[in-house]
């Protein structure tokens, strides 16, 4: 079924419709958004793991210096930041992101998740749970990371192929080459997950 | 590291377009190619203006001319499209070998058209010509990812695999700007080095993509693009094709057929087309349009390969083609 | 001493156990020194320079000063600052600003600041004036008369590694067949995941470092001399740690500027490396160029092996020969080796994963495979007729075990080998092959250091050691043996690792070296608690302590079974909570050696229009000795593989010709395998011979020989598959493109 989108749909049917002229109405009664200065930290709030944080940020502070610096949640490993490793890998509204590519500023409004929200207290989920059982680290530094690369296959692909889990986990280096385990685990946690554990 | 900027985010185009006017303020698409500039100071705008929250960017929609693709659409919401897939694959094939699933999440269609180069150089800590600087690296250095065609007086390659799928679907650009809306073919939004040292793309200062739009796919229209690259994921394509071939009975109508990886801008090979259009894709064909592929490529002294390369993939893809 | 005989069967030791602290490493609760925050902790950075050689004329960092944040900043100048680096037995070469830089990326000054960005933003704003300096990059140049001179006395660094034994004229004399090519290999980068960097205070005159490495005592000793205080005041942990590959063994100049910022500041500091900053200055694989003539009988015996090498380990000393392999692995009565060392202006080299053997293998089972194929030999066949039972490098002693053979037929077995081989490659333009190689690892590590086990009342147990778990898996394995002895659930076993406060002594985790030593001090500390409560039994069953046996919990009399007591019912151990027992290495046995062998086997196939190779499977057939724990065993296989696939196909530093400056630092355009660059079927073939007398725990090291021969069973299997030799890495599309269109041509 195809993805339309309304909203969009009704402002550029047409030609030319885009335009300085064309966006009354509605738009006229929008305040204008907030300018946020260089170099002044202003406060904003991120739903990080179903709460609400509220943190103080530069522009150019990115999701995974919030997350790592400002509010603690060190599971989201730096590992290059320049969005070329997987090491900082987050769901952001349920789909894979690297948060050093992300401004913290961007995400307000999403929903972030982060390592530390997939367990419950000392629950592990079903895919940490398969990665200690075919021991899918080494390390373990890009650890969080590929169990968040995972868990977002798996919230889109109830059945992975082994390519499909190859594709999902092709954003997240591992340098101690721990792959060949990483794919069982996914496989693992996929066959868990279909069978209604948790 | 990122440098220091404001950041604003409108909710409408006219509000974006206020703060990019003049070039005062650069425009934050996804992010993953503006964040990789700013870090590096190959652009160091005053202020980000985030598009995230114009709805009107985003969405892949039908219209009575064909397709319309918001800029802002994730290149995963491409590339997963069943519209995009059945009736423009090269394109849904060209988003889904873009960089890494996440980027893909994050990256957008317009941001993958619009993307900076990634010659080593460029962004990396070189005074290049591109740069401002008196030199191109590139032309007597480490050129092994450099052009082979179009080249000069810089020797990128046109980082895009979208780019070349769009053009060869005959994809067209709206820009908005201070003056109003306008469309580019996007066989003519690229700007060869030798024209302009500056820019990558006929956008002013000032304006902004909003659509990719599409025509209707004639009848027989099969499509495909896909790069050769290094490592299987995250790679630039070290060559790239799409080709769009309208297939009337046994024989090719007309074919349209875009390289990347190869020049500055996508390449068109009105060579490859010419040795398609009115044949049957049989060995014979297939053979001498890979020869025109390479027919007239320049290479530097360690880009050479990408003659066979390119010879190479040609071949493949069209054979691909042929099976289905 | 309780029962030392070597494990016959055992219960945990063997088994697959999962790592004992996967919980805290997929929760994102393990804590890296990357991520740790001390109170009122400051940030540091380096200032750089940005030629490939160069004097520093003249620092100026008044307007850094002035910036927000910066706390202090460190020049040549600073006191205390000029701490010597790269050292030689002629004293050291260089120090921590030294103003001659000698390659892109050597430190000129360090800020240290409340942010990072500050102190990133102040580096940048350190005004720095440099003459620069003529460069040489490329190390087949840098003896070239007129190659500018890193040091004094030229580019030679150091004498040539020579290794000879008979004659090798005499030996090529009587070949049948001769193979002589050369090899060129890359230059790699390590990039472990977690960059480099430590965080560090001074309590009073005590220095502590956080920090990611790999041996908590080597560097502990190496910063007591720095600082010049006594062992007892430095402390240095490294519990979770990223990954190093032989990266981590090394001061780092990140701690050192740190410790300086630390002690001028009065504030913890933290210092760690950008990603980028990791391509230009803590080490790399160097790159070698090997011409290597093999000549041998028509049967395949070998009668000649000759390598003449160069090899670069950067602009500082250090090793890169990779001649070991060629003296030692085939059985050659006739080996002439010499290597040459050259400096250039790069960053200097460290040990990387094996140091030499996956460029000597490259070498050598490449030019087996060519000899194989003159002889009209199968390649396997070839290197089963030359499999020594001694170490020819070390004098001809005799191995204690060795599992070449075996590793090289079952291997062949497993993996179908005779059957691929027959296989036809492909009649269109897809073509597959199979290729072999072998290799072994040449050190036997330095048998030192001290394990205590605590057994506790309640049925638990706790470890310390002080090796690093580098992401080997270390802890989990010596958890197994204490559940093996002492019959406590690996679950109620905790280890404490890797600080030299509270740790004993342990050797550094490198040299594939950290099993095999450590192992029989972890067993004889667990023994030494059960001889304990072996004694305490005696003593209140009032019989012979040599009759008694601990099993499931209980010690029972073998003779007299009524005669028993539980464990939880030994009044000592009831009063005293915990008994300790310490374990010590003892010396390697003398008169032989033992080390690991390997045969690795890969099918590739290869798209002949564009060059595109994918490996499809990988085996590895390991005689590494006893398998601790299956599970991380075979990740370790794996993960060599891994790195043996970047090697062969992937990795290359590209130093850009016209300035010296790296093109690639960084982690997209240095490449290192993605989970799609890798086969979707591995395999992992143990051989264990149960050698009963090299150690108490019949464990040899896996960690290196893992990669050791990963990248030439593939470019044997490119090989197969298209008749193309590729004999300079890496076999990619750029390279593949280029010899298939050249064979096209007839060239």
């Amino acid at each position: 079924m195809e993805r339309v989108s309304r909203r969009g749909f009704i402002t550029s049917a047409g030609v030319g419709a885009i335009g300085a002229a064309a966006l009354g109405g509605a738009e006229a009664e929008t305040a204008a958004a907030t300018v946020r200065a260089a170099g002044e930290p202003a406060p904003i709030t991120l739903r990080v793991n179903g709460r609400a944080r509220a943190l103080s940020v530069l522009p150019r502070t990115t999701l995974l210096e919030a997350l790592h610096e400002h509010l603690g949640l060190a599971g989201t490993k730096p590992g290059c930041e320049r969005g070329e490793c997987g090491a900082c890998t987050v769901l952001v509204d349920g789909q894979t992101r690297y948060a050093c590519q992300m401004l913290a500023l961007e995400a307000e409004g999403h929903e972030v998740t982060t390592i530390e929200g997939l367990a419950r207290g000392e629950q592990l989920s079903d895919v940490q749970k398969a990665f200690v059982a075919e021991d899918a680290m080494q390390c373990g530094y890009c650890t969080p990371g590929q169990v968040m690369a995972v868990e977002g296959l798996l919230r889109h692909e109830k059945d992975p192929s082994l390519d499909e889990i190859r594709e999902g986990v092709s954003g997240n280096l591992c340098r101690c080459g721990a792959y060949a385990h990483i794919f069982k685990a996914a496989q693992r946690a996929a066959a868990a997950r279909r069978n209604g554990g948790k | 590291m990122l440098p220091s900027f404001a950041y604003v985010r409108p909710t409408s185009l006219d509000e974006a377009l206020e703060h990019v006017a003049e070039g005062r303020g650069l425009v934050h698409a996804g992010g993953t190619d503006l964040l990789g500039c700013l870090r590096e100071g190959v652009l160091a705008p005053a202020t980000v203006v985030s598009l995230s929250a114009i709805a009107a960017l985003r969405g892949i929609e039908e219209t009575p001319e064909g397709l319309s693709i918001g800029a802002l659409t994730p290149l995963s919401e491409v590339a997963a499209s069943p519209l995009v897939r059945e009736r423009y694959t090269a394109l849904a094939e060209a988003a889904a070998q873009v960089a890494s699933p996440q980027l893909r999440n994050q990256g957008t269609l317009g941001g993958n058209v619009c993307q900076k180069p990634r010659c080593w150089y460029y962004r990396g800590d070189f005074a290049c010509l591109r740069k401002g600087g008196e030199v191109c690296y590139a032309h007597a250095g480490e050129n092994e990812l450099h052009a082979v065609a179009g080249g000069g007086p810089c020797y990128i390659v046109h980082p895009s695999d979208t780019a070349p799928a769009l053009v060869a679907l005959g994809g067209v650009a709206r820009v908005a700007g201070p003056a109003g809306s306008r469309t580019v073919p996007l066989d003519q939004f690229f700007v060869l080095p030798e024209k302009d040292l500056k820019r990558e793309t006929v956008l002013a200062p000032g304006e902004i993509l909003t659509r990719l739009l599409l025509p209707k796919p004639a009848a027989g229209l099969r499509s495909t693009y896909r790069k050769v690259r290094a490592r299987a994921s995250f790679d630039f394509a070290l060559v790239g094709a799409a080709f769009a071939l309208q297939v009337q009975g046994d024989r090719i109508a007309r074919a349209r057929v875009v390289f990347s990886g190869i020049a500055p801008v996508p390449w068109p090979a009105p060579a490859v087309e010419g040795a398609l259009a009115g044949r049957r894709l049989d060995h014979d064909t297939i053979a001498r349009a890979a020869e025109a592929a390479v027919a007239n490529l320049e290479p530097l002294e360690k880009n050479g390969y990408k003659v066979p390369l390119l010879r190479g993939l040609v071949q493949e893809r069209l054979e691909a083609l042929a099976k289905t | 001493m309780t029962d030392t005989r070597p494990w016959t069967e055992t219960k945990v030791v063997g088994t697959a156990q999962p790592r004992i602290d996967a919980h805290e490493r997929v929760s994102g609760s393990a804590v890296y020194a990357r991520d740790l925050v001390l109170p009122d902790m400051l940030h540091a950075a380096f200032a750089r320079c940005p030629h490939a050689h160069a004097r520093v004329k003249k620092v100026d960092v008044s307007r850094a000063l002035a910036m927000p944040g910066v706390r202090a900043i460190l020049t040549a100048d600073s006191p205390g600052a000029k701490l010597p680096f790269y050292f030689t037995p002629k004293g050291p070469l260089s120090w921590l600003f030294d103003p001659h830089c000698r390659h892109e990326g050597e430190e000129v000054a360090a800020v240290a600041a409340e942010t990072i960005h500050e102190a990133r933003a102040a580096a940048k704003a350190i005004a720095v004036e440099y003459e620069e300096l003529p460069f040489v990059v490329d190390f087949e140049k840098a003896l070239d008369p007129g190659a500018p001179a890193l040091h004094e006395g030229g580019n030679r660094a150091g004498e040539p590694e020579k290794h000879e034994r008979g004659d090798v004229a005499k030996g090529f004399a009587e070949a049948e067949a001769v193979v002589e090519m050369t090899f060129r290999t890359p230059c790699e980068i390590h990039t472990p995941m977690e960059t480099h960097g430590s965080v560090v205070k001074w309590e009073g005159d005590r220095l502590i470092i956080h920090d990611t490495n790999q041996g908590v005592f080597d560097l502990r000793s190496a910063y007591a001399q720095y600082f010049q205080l006594p062992l007892g005041n430095v402390r240095v942990t490294s519990q979770y740690m990223g990954g190093g590959f032989g990266s981590k063994l090394e001061p780092g100049k990140y701690t050192l500027a740190a410790a300086l910022l630390s002690r001028q500041t009065g504030r913890p500091v933290k210092c760690f490396l950008s990603r980028e900053e990791t391509f230009l200055c803590v080490g790399n694989r160097p790159p070698n160029l090997l011409k290597l003539k093999i000549g041998a009988k028509r049967d395949g015996t070998l009668t000649a092996l000759q390598l003449v090498g160069v090899g670069t380990g950067g602009a500082y000393p250090e090793g890169s020969d990779a001649g070991y392999l060629a003296s030692d692995l085939y059985l050659c009565p006739n080996v002439k080796i010499e290597e040459t060392n050259v400096y250039i202006n790069a960053g200097k080299a460290r040990a990387f994963r094996a140091p030499g053997f996956p460029q000597g293998a490259w070498a050598l089972e490449q030019a087996m495979d060519a000899l194989a194929l003159k002889l009209g030999l199968d390649p396997v066949a070839l290197r089963l007729r030359n499999v020594p039972k001694v170490s020819q490098r070390r004098g001809g002693i005799p191995y204690f075990s060795t599992g070449l053979a075996q590793c090289l037929q079952d291997g062949a077995k497993a993996f179908g080998w005779e059957e691929a081989r027959q296989r036809p490659r492909g009649s269109g333009p897809v073509v597959r092959g199979v290729g072999v190689a072998a290799g072994m690892w040449g050190w036997d590590g330095d048998p030192r250091g001290t394990a205590i086990v605590r057994y506790v009342a309640d049925g638990s147990a706790s470890l310390t050691t002080g090796a690093s778990d580098i992401g080997t898996g270390t802890k989990t394995w010596m958890a197994m043996i204490v559940a093996e002895e002492l019959g406590v659930p690996v679950e109620s076993i905790h280890v404490d690792n890797a600080d030299t406060d509270t740790t004993p002594y342990a050797v550094l985790s490198g040299g594939s070296q950290t099993v095999h030593v450590n192992s029989p001090a972890v067993r004889a500390a667990a023994l030494d608690v059960k001889q304990q409560l072996l004694e305490m039994a005696a003593e209140q069953l009032k019989t012979d302590v040599a009759s008694l046996e601990l099993k499931d919990g209980v010690i029972a009399d073998r003779s007299a079974p009524d005669k028993k007591v539980a464990l939880k019912d030994l009044k000592p151990l009831q009063e005293q909570q915990t008994i300790v027992g310490v374990g010590r290495r003892r010396p390697h046995p003398k008169g032989k050696v033992g080390l690991p062998f390997v045969a690795h086997f890969a099918e590739v196939e290869v798209d002949t229009r564009t060059g595109e190779v994918r490996v499809l499977r990988l085996l590895g057939a390991h005689d590494s000795g006893r398998v601790m724990n299956r599970l991380t065993y075979q990740n370790q296989v794996f993960g060599g593989m891994t790195m043996g696939i970047g090697f062969a196909m992937t990795e290359d530093r590209v130093l850009d010709r016209n300035t010296g400056k790296m093109a690639n630092a960084n982690w997209h355009d240095y490449k290192i395998p993605t989970a799609k660059d890798v086969p979707p079927d591995f395999a992992c073939l143990p051989v264990d011979l149960r050698d009963t007398e090299w150690n108490s725990t019949g464990t040899k090291g896996i960690g290196e020989p893992a990669t050791i021969p990963t990248a030439p069973a593939i470019a044997n299997a490119v090989f197969h598959a298209t008749g193309i030799r590729v004999t300079e890495t890496p076999i990619n599309p750029t390279q593949m493109a280029r010899l298939l269109a050249a064979r096209k041509a007839g060239r």
